[in-house]
């Protein structure tokens, strides 16, 4: 199967009606097990473990899938791929966050953080763009 | 738990590399992914009487690129339509923003922001749940 095919066939799957299980030969750690036992237990954070297992797998597959379907079109199409300050802007403006109005502060705390962490993210950014800000000049 | 909502002008721009704003809200959905590989729950929803007035029909070849990105539909079913037709008597709307008005208020998430060319409209429709509208 080519890369979009793949992509394709997984969405597929994950779409699909999840009411058919199986069990899997998949080999967990038994402390692993042992520990999200007696987290869904005490902690509360799923209906069990099963659940808990499902979803984290769900998320990891649909933004992984997600991940690279856009790296394969900014790759088809390199003028849309944003820059880490645009998606910082992004980040900015669906948080509410009044940096939306500051771009020029946005790109270069950008600038300051890569050049000395090459793979920091938005959030990143904005952390330290906001820092910046709070710092009196 | 945040959702982010697309409007008709967030889809167009989505669905056409020549669109002006398509590397804008495409340095949204990269940052939706930025936050969900931080550990939140963010969901991209778009309401289907939006994909009508878009025109993305998911089953054509020409719509593959965008159906990758794994944006979810909430549907117009009964009680959503219910909910969309009253927006519309009240505020004169069109059908696909009274849908985005009815998903806005369905959506069990604590944040809900949409990416809309008309911020105003956005809040009109949502009536009293809190939205964060966002231009694109």
């Amino acid at each position: 199967m080519t890369e979009l095919s793949v992509l394709d066939e997984i969405n597929r799957l994950l779409d699909a009606d999840g009411d058919a299980t199986v069990n899997t030969s998949m080999r967990l750690p038994a402390a692993l097990r042992d520990a999200a036992a007696l987290a869904v237990q005490h902690l509360g954070i799923a209906g069990s473990t099963t659940s808990l297992t499902a979803t984290a797998l769900r998320r990891a597959l649909e933004t992984a899938v997600t991940e690279a379907a856009l790296e394969g079109h900014f790759v088809a199409h390199p003028h849309a791929r944003p820059s880490l300050a645009e998606v910082a802007l992004a980040l900015a403006a669906q948080d509410g966050s009044p940096l939306v109005d500051r771009p020029e502060v946005v790109e270069r705390a950008a600038a300051q953080v890569v050049a000395s962490h090459p793979e920091a993210d938005a959030d990143d950014v904005l952390l330290w763009a906001e820092a910046q800000l709070a710092v009196p000049a | 738990m945040r959702a982010l909502v697309l409007d008709n002008e967030a889809v167009q721009a989505l669905r056409d590399e020549r669109h002006p704003k398509h590397r804008q809200v495409l340095a949204h959905l990269a940052g939706v992914l930025v936050r969900r590989r931080r550990g939140r729950e963010v969901a991209v929803v778009v309401p289907t009487s939006v994909r009508v007035e878009a025109g993305w029909d998911r089953t054509r070849p020409a719509a593959s690129a965008i159906n990758r990105l794994r944006v979810a539909d909430h549907t117009l079913d009964a009680g959503a339509a219910n909910v969309a037709a009253s927006i519309a008597d009240e505020l004169a709307v069109s059908v696909a923003d009274a849908h985005v008005g009815a998903a806005v208020r369905s959506l069990p998430h604590d944040e809900v922001v949409v990416l809309t060319s008309d911020p105003g409209d956005i809040t009109r429709v949502a009536g009293d749940r809190p939205v964060w509208p966002v231009r694109v």
